[in-house]
């Protein structure tokens, strides 16, 4: 009896001396908002929880300038320079020397990336294998050198040998000793930070990779923590249990955690766009003038007001602010709620219209939408809305049982990829080739396909402006606005750049990185 | 005895199947394509398909049930669509917390909850009986969630007694740690349901004849109150207890997320999401026999008490 009681008092005494100690100033915590990180192959993972936590480990060729995310920012990585052939078709990079893959696996040469981008072209090891559709071959001449010869000229060589998604570049012996299933649970690269353990459901830890070729990363670690609970990762970034957690797309969040001291908010790129996608195949969407009186409808700035200042910004084209093409002026439709009326009543509808839009139950979303509808309502418009759980949701837009979909999105930051999934009749749902024109747009097949293959810049642009023009022109979907990635972190924190965004959609954790104190 | 168990496991063997196969329906019914959620919002009709086939979701839909169930049969349970995972692997991994927490919380429960209903019990319509009806009320009419985030903002953030992060390396006090507040935050929940069940349990058993008998005997009042009556009383407290161990699971899912502890709860939930139909499977299977070992557990447990019980 006497021991249990002694038992529980040093358990009591345990638990109240090793309450939250102040985080070790060389270990980075960090909450993300999911149960687990998933398949940790970077070749096969798409999710925010994986691509956030793999990009620490592993580089590609070429990376953009961390913190950065427009193309322009494309610097060296594991290749040291390029060059390409003035048709576009030819790539040949010249690798670093001297770079140690991690644990002993030996030196990463051209070997590793080859074998790197046919696995990432394969579909069986790869869900990215249809960015290399364009692929001939990929040979390594010698040690240090990797040639890649297109079928055809791409928008973006460099965005697809980036470390991002298919990009990153594996360790080709390990990924062949390990196995496919193997390798998903021990990722081997050559970043700053090596893999050591995964738990599930509570956390994934990373060391500092000594021998890395920018230098010894200053922290030693990174525990990377899986919080599915809001309230919960907010509570324990309160405590000083994590050093940097990603926050919610809510202005209310961001003025809680700004009022915290030694607390630092950052909305970064890249954003997410908006876009409410009108079935154009179907009545009453098929007639221009009730798709323009709802371009008209919608405010803008209201729904911008109503989604936060600091987290979210007006859309200005049918392609996110910011991607290379985006045409920043494009001729968007105004509010006007009186033209709005007109034009129904133009069309026919003098006492209104009614779509139905089903719409994930996700909670900003589906508040997007809410207030959308209050908005059309003002036109005589009503928006009849079916909430389906998100799984649901993707499902049925895809089935073409929508006939407004709004669909939330952040793409590779170049204007292609935005006119081709979602206005390229290629891309039109319900077909062998779909991916998300749910609009059923096809105004602008001719210069989206025209400027894949330009390899003169300035007609690259040109076509692409007309692309959405045409696009906006035809209303196939109303771009309304963009929400930022929020993520908040510890102010003693020193990320060792300026963040303004990160493709992989977590912060970039570098060999500089380090705590202030 | 023998003869009851194995009445009552064939019981459990065709209770299995049934359950088996109505989630396997009704995992295929709820819309929501795994092939989707794993490949993304980028990925095209072609890779999708691809996808489906490589999980084995375009065979017939028997195939499907026939491989399933002989696959359930000989343990494997398949790997899980999302992680790639053997999903008895990740079950296992995660079922002891889950034990852990759901035995812990409910020895709190009764250690509580038992005392409580007596003392109200033996006040009736007096202060104490008031104070513990309005408590137990309480504790029913809050929402799991709701309790854990105060008991967090008061023990975690104000006083810093517990982490918010549940974490334990296997020291006592680490264990202690990541137990004290979802066990408490469930063990209130169930303290207010015996609570309830003891309380007129004992109001009914004190009103029995061999009670007053006792009284007018001159047995001292604590003797009746505790040796006579509560040993009746605790029966349908034990049928609470292993009825309640449903609801205590069910709420665990809520303080498993909250409290970020790892668990069955966590497990079923980020298995839902991404529609991950193996895992579900698995973990319907380990819900039900839990269910049905309780029950059969329960059972024995009157018998136990109360040996007028004949398990026939």
């Amino acid at each position: 009896m006497k021991k249990t009681g002694l038992v529980i008092a040093a358990a009591l005494a345990g638990a109240l001396l090793g309450s939250p100690a102040l985080a070790q100033k060389t270990v980075l915590t960090v909450g993300m908002q999911s149960t687990d990180a998933g398949v940790l192959d970077p070749h096969l993972n798409s999710g925010t929880p994986g691509k956030a936590m793999l990009q620490w480990m592993f580089n590609g060729l070429v990376r953009i300038k961390p913190g950065e995310l427009s193309p322009e920012f494309m610097e060296p990585d594991l290749a040291e320079s390029w060059t390409s052939s003035t048709d576009g078709k030819e790539w040949t990079f010249k690798l670093r020397q001297g770079v140690q893959c991690h644990l002993g696996y030996g030196e990463f040469t051209s070997e590793d990336a080859v074998y790197s981008l046919a696995r990432a072209a394969n579909k069986e090891t790869s869900a990215f294998s249809s960015d290399y559709a364009a692929f001939d071959k990929v040979e390594a001449p010698d040690k240090y050198t990797v040639k890649i010869t297109l079928k055809q000229a791409i928008p973006s060589l460099l965005g697809i040998v980036m470390n991002y998604h298919g990009g990153n570049m594996v360790c080709k012996k390990a990924a062949e000793e390990l196995g496919k299933e193997g390798f998903a649970k021990k990722p081997v690269g050559t970043g700053p930070f090596m893999f050591q353990e995964y738990v599930p459901q509570q956390y994934a830890k990373l060391v500092a990779n000594p021998n890395y070729f920018r230098g010894k990363p200053k922290l030693t670690e990174i525990l990377y923590r899986f919080i599915p609970s809001d309230s919960s990762r907010d509570l324990a970034f309160q405590s000083g249990e994590l050093d940097m957690m990603l926050g919610r797309q809510e202005q209310a969040w961001v003025d809680r955690m700004n009022a915290l001291p030694g607390v630092k908010v950052v909305a970064m790129g890249p954003a997410e766009m908006s876009m409410l996608h009108l079935n154009m195949s179907q009545p009453p969407l098929d007639n221009l003038k009730v798709r323009q009186a709802i371009a008209y409808a919608i405010d803008r700035n209201a729904i911008w007001q109503f989604r936060g200042k600091n987290i979210s910004r007006p859309a200005v084209s049918v392609v996110p602010s910011g991607y290379l093409g985006t045409d920043e002026k494009a001729p968007l439709y105004p509010f006007d709620l009186a033209k709005s009326k007109a034009l129904l009543a133009e069309a026919g509808f003098p006492n209104g219209v009614t779509v139905k839009a089903i719409n994930t139950t996700l909670p900003s979303m589906l508040s997007f939408t809410e207030a959308t509808q209050a908005l059309l309502k003002r036109a005589g418009i009503t928006l009849e809305i079916q909430p389906v759980e998100h799984a649901t949701f993707h499902q049925q837009i895809r089935q073409d049982l929508s006939q407004v979909v709004h669909f939330q999105a952040a793409r590779f930051p170049i204007a292609d990829v935005y006119l081709s999934q979602f206005f390229h009749s290629r891309a039109i749902v319900k077909t062998p080739t779909a991916v998300t024109n749910f609009s059923h747009c096809n105004v602008a097949d001719a210069e989206i396909d025209a400027a894949r293959s330009e390899t003169d810049k300035a007609k690259q642009l040109a076509l692409w402006k007309t692309a959405q023009e045409k696009i906006i022109k035809e209303v196939c979907a109303i771009p309304v606005n963009e929400m930022m990635q929020l993520w908040a972190y510890k102010d003693s924190l020193d990320l060792g750049y300026d963040l303004k965004a990160s493709l992989n959609l977590g912060p970039p954790v570098l060999e500089t990185t380090r705590f202030t104190k | 005895m023998g003869a009851f168990l194995v009445k009552r496991l064939g019981f459990a063997v065709v209770t299995l199947w049934a359950v088996l196969s109505l989630v396997f329906v009704v995992v295929r019914i709820v819309p929501g394509d795994p092939a989707q959620v794993i490949l993304g919002d980028q990925a095209d009709a072609t890779a999708i398909a691809a996808m489906r086939t490589r999980l084995g979701l375009d065979a017939p839909l028997i195939e499907q049930y026939w491989t399933f169930l002989t696959g359930a049969i000989r343990g494997d349970w398949g790997v899980s669509l999302v992680t790639g995972r053997p999903v008895i692997q990740e079950i296992l991994s995660v079922l002891p917390w889950t034990l852990e927490l759901t035995v812990v919380s409910m020895l709190i429960g009764v250690a509580i909850g038992v005392p409580l209903g007596v003392w109200a019990a033996i006040n009736r319509n007096r202060m104490p009986d008031y104070v513990t009806r309005i408590a137990s009320l309480l504790g029913l009419s809050f929402p799991p969630f709701v309790s854990a985030i105060i008991l967090l903002i008061l023990f975690a953030i104000m006083l810093r007694w517990f982490p918010v992060i549940s974490a334990r390396s296997g020291s006592a006090s680490a264990w202690f740690q990541s137990m004290a507040l979802p066990a408490l935050n469930l063990g209130l929940i169930m303290a207010a349901y015996i609570t309830r069940v003891a309380r007129s349990a004992m109001l009914e058993v004190m009103q029995e004849d061999y009670v007053r008998s006792a009284r007018a005997k001159g047995v001292p009042w604590r003797v009746v109150v505790w040796r006579h009556a509560l040993r009746n009383a605790l029966i349908p407290v034990i049928t609470v207890v292993g009825l309640y161990l449903g609801i205590l699971i069910g709420n665990s899912v809520l303080t498993e997320i909250v409290f970020n502890r790892p668990g069955l709860g966590k497990l079923i939930v980020g298995a839902l999401n991404q529609r991950d139909y193996t895992m579900l499977q698995g973990m319907m299977v380990i819900y039900t026999l839990i269910v049905v070992l309780v029950n059969i557990a329960t059972d024995l447990t009157y018998a136990f008490v109360d040996p007028r019980v004949k398990l026939s």
